[in-house]
């Protein structure tokens, strides 16, 4: 389907693998440049920018922590610089570390909230900056239907998706004046390599929950995230779009 | 929409409403008559010279010369947290006049009757509403022109 | 058109007046304008009241102003034009004399301000100009006359000092005036440190709020020498109206509607600037009173700082002016003003001004102006 998205350019954060991987090759399938960040991964991230060079489109890699304001702060700055603008911001990267509460360590905590809830934070307000001077953009927060509701060990994935959720609705009434679109999405269990890791019966049973008898793929979560960001999804800003099955209905 | 207009506004009901509507999307305009070329700055639906009510829009640049200025110390309601704020009363390049405030270019201390200032387009930005105002800046200041 | 006299006035205390409503502050300058001119309430054929509504909370002031003075059923109604309301009343009644409809008509100017609490009050005070496109930018009244004052700075020179004398004398004369709000004097230091409201101008630059009221009873030439044995004519009434923004006034130095009005005055009753003796002009903020020199005549343009500085403005000077206080020191009660200015004028022209008397005075001017010079009034009054 063309969105008509070519010739922009796209930010995703934690696009070395998983999720965010599928949302860069999708953009860049869609005509968009890409930049991407990680955290560890390097070789990963750069196969990736590869890949969206082989669709004859410009990459960007770079390793940088997404906790970090001024890092945030200066990817976006040097995207703008190299790739000669920003319009897209799609931000995904994320980790978990569960454990019981009562179990629960500082370190985990902290962790997670971090990356998942701070990194969204840093790469907002970075690109904000930005989409408010062009009076144009599109934020995506990759969420969690587990942001929506309680899961079992996860209080700490929980409390920074569901945080995802209420930044998104927030930045979207602030910068709606300035044309900027802020949407969320919400999938269920995703089939990564991460997913694919896991045992069976864990997988069972999240199929199970769903009421389509399946698990996404992560191109069927990048397929509304390019969405949201066309012109087709003008409309849509402060929404949060599940992408589950009816994993959580 | 000429509620966007002003931080706070006392007119809502006009016919040069779509005065806003151009604001907010980056462009000062005037008024010109369709039956005899009248330009106007503030715009005006009705000509004063032919009396038609058929009019366009017209883009203006939003040069002009400071005619006089005033601080306002003691401001009246709904401007409380902003005062003091400085007036600029400005003869426009094209025509008319326009009163508004001065921007972040120009400082109180720098403010003189004659200088050249720049009108430029601007949205409240950290209210929740959509509210639309113009500043007055130095010509060569950037962001003067910019929306 | 027959001619019209003052055949008498009553003043009332102006000040914080919360005993007493708009229509009992009304009775007050009524009886003593019926007592001055020797008359019963019957002979008022109809009354012109002068009030800006919007500062009371009962609405419809004329009918319960001309109720209260027990004149029902006669002809009533309500003049308004901002602060020259009691001009406009006075012009109507002339008007009324002259064509011969009426005989004896009375004028009423009355007003409260203080009914209204601190929030209402601000709100009021940002509408004062075009709310369209200058009050959403948070003018007020004493901002207009500071875009005057700064233009007349930047064209004549004028001074900030030269402001604050205009202050000082009025104070000086008000301290005389037992109907003032404020009696005593101030020193030119005092005005230079008060607070600033719109720059250049300060507190004591601006006049203050007040309740009041003040009547005078006309009469048509016959009957005003029938009722009174020393008549003020009214002799020339001059209108004019200039725009409400000042977007559309190309010269911010000066009021066009004064110029004209006081052209028309002067043509009506066969007098110069020159000729006026005794003068009761606008002084809503000093630079109006500096601008009043100017635009009635009084001096050349530009030249209303040195005329304040030499003290051509007080008694002895080439023009006395507001030699009750003005505005800034009996107070402002908006509807009132215009004609409490007329009784000052009618006071000296009989010889009646005591203390603050002006020698010789045979032909005095009132200046009414109502907002920031959207309308002016100015009446030329003759003894005989």
């Amino acid at each position: 389907m063309k969105l008509g998205l070519e010739g922009q350019v796209a930010l995703v954060t934690g696009g070395s693998r998983g999720i965010g991987a599928a949302i860069a090759l999708e953009f860049a399938r869609q005509g968009c440049d890409v930049a991407l960040t990680c955290r560890g991964r390097l070789a990963d991230a750069q196969a990736v920018a590869a890949r969206v060079e082989a669709l004859g489109r410009r990459a960007l890699a770079v390793q940088t922590d997404v906790a970090d304001l001024a890092a945030a702060e200066g990817t976006v700055g040097r995207v703008v610089n190299e790739l000669g603008r920003l319009d897209i911001l799609v931000c995904n990267a994320g980790i978990t570390w569960d454990g019981v509460i009562w179990k629960m360590t500082e370190e985990q905590w902290d962790a997670v909230i971090d990356t998942n809830l701070k990194g969204y934070f840093t790469y907002n307000r970075a690109a904000a900056q930005v989409f408010k001077e062009q009076r144009r953009g599109k934020i995506v927060n990759v969420s969690s239907i587990n942001g929506m509701r309680g899961k079992f060990a996860q209080s700490n994935y929980a409390a920074a998706k569901g945080g995802n959720i209420a930044l998104t609705k927030t930045l979207a009434r602030e910068l709606g004046k300035f044309d900027v679109n802020v949407n969320a999405v919400a999938p269920g269990l995703v089939m990564t390599e991460l997913a694919a890791n896991m045992p069976q019966e864990f997988l069972n049973k999240a199929m199970n929950e769903t009421v389509l008898g399946r698990i996404a793929t992560a191109e069927e979560v990048a397929y509304v995230v390019v969405f949201l960001c066309s012109e087709f999804a003008r409309h849509i800003t402060g929404e949060v779009i599940k992408i589950d099955g009816g994993q959580y209905i | 929409m000429f509620e966007w207009f002003g931080r706070v506004s006392f007119c809502s009901h006009t016919k040069v409403t779509d005065f806003a509507c151009h604001l907010r999307a980056g462009r000062l305009v005037a008024s010109r008559c369709v039956a005899c070329g009248h330009l106007a700055y503030p715009p005006r639906a009705d000509c004063p010279a032919c009396l038609s009510e058929d009019f366009t829009y017209h883009e203006i640049s939003g040069r002009g010369t400071v005619h006089t200025y005033t601080r306002i110390d003691a401001a009246p309601a709904g401007f409380e947290t902003l005062s003091p704020y400085v007036i600029g009363v400005v003869d426009l390049a094209e025509t008319g006049r326009l009163l508004a405030w001065f921007g972040p270019s120009i400082p109180e201390s720098e403010i003189a009757v004659g200088m050249p200032v720049q009108v430029v387009p601007r949205l409240f930005e950290e209210i929740e509403e959509i509210r639309v105002y113009y500043s007055l800046e130095r010509p060569e200041a950037p962001g003067a022109g910019a929306v | 058109m027959a001619r019209v006299g003052v055949v008498g006035i009553g003043h009332g205390v102006f000040g914080r007046r919360s005993d007493a409503s708009v229509q009992e502050l009304a009775f007050e300058a009524f009886r003593l304008a019926l007592a001055d001119a020797a008359l019963e309430p019957a002979a008022i054929e109809a009354t012109v009241i002068a009030a800006v509504p919007e500062y009371h909370k009962q609405r419809s002031i004329a009918g319960v102003v001309q109720e209260y003075l027990n004149l029902n059923p006669k002809p009533a109604w309500l003049t308004e034009v901002a602060c020259a309301s009691g001009s406009a009343a006075i012009r109507t009644a002339w008007m009324a004399i002259a064509s011969g409809l009426h005989e004896v008509v009375a004028v009423i100017g009355c007003q409260k301000m203080t009914e209204l609490d601190t929030p209402e009050i601000l709100a009021l005070m940002g509408r004062v100009g075009d709310v369209q496109w200058e009050s959403t930018f948070g003018t007020t009244f004493p901002g207009y006359y500071a875009l005057f004052a700064r233009r007349h700075m930047h064209e004549f020179g004028t001074t900030a000092e030269q402001l604050a004398l205009v202050a000082v004398k009025n104070h000086h004369y008000g301290a005389l005036n037992e109907k003032a709000l404020f009696r005593k004097e101030i020193t030119l230091e005092k005005a230079l440190a008060s607070d600033p409201v719109a720059s250049p101008m300060r507190v004591y630059d601006c006049c203050a709020n007040a309740d009041g009221a003040a009547c005078l009873v006309f009469a048509a030439e016959r009957r005003a020498r029938a009722i009174s044995r020393h008549p003020v004519w009214l002799d020339g009434v001059g209108c004019a109206t200039a725009s409400m923004s000042v977007l559309r006034r190309p010269d911010l130095t000066g009021l066009p509607s004064a110029v004209e009005a006081s052209r028309q005055a002067h043509a009506m009753a066969g007098s110069t600037p020159r000729q006026v003796k005794v003068a009761e002009v606008h002084d809503c903020f000093t630079i109006a009173e500096i601008m009043a020199y100017e635009d009635l005549g009084f001096c050349a343009k530009g030249e209303g700082g040195a005329f304040i500085a030499d003290r051509q403005a007080y008694i002895g000077g080439a023009t006395p002016v507001n030699v009750d206080g003005g505005l800034k020191a009996k107070g402002h009660p908006i509807g009132a003003t215009g004609v409490s200015m007329a009784c000052e004028i009618v006071n000296q022209l009989r010889g009646e001004g005591s203390k603050r008397q002006v020698p010789d005075a045979d032909l005095g001017l009132t200046h009414n102006v109502g907002g920031i010079g959207q309308y002016c009034f100015v009446n030329v009054y003759r003894r005989d």
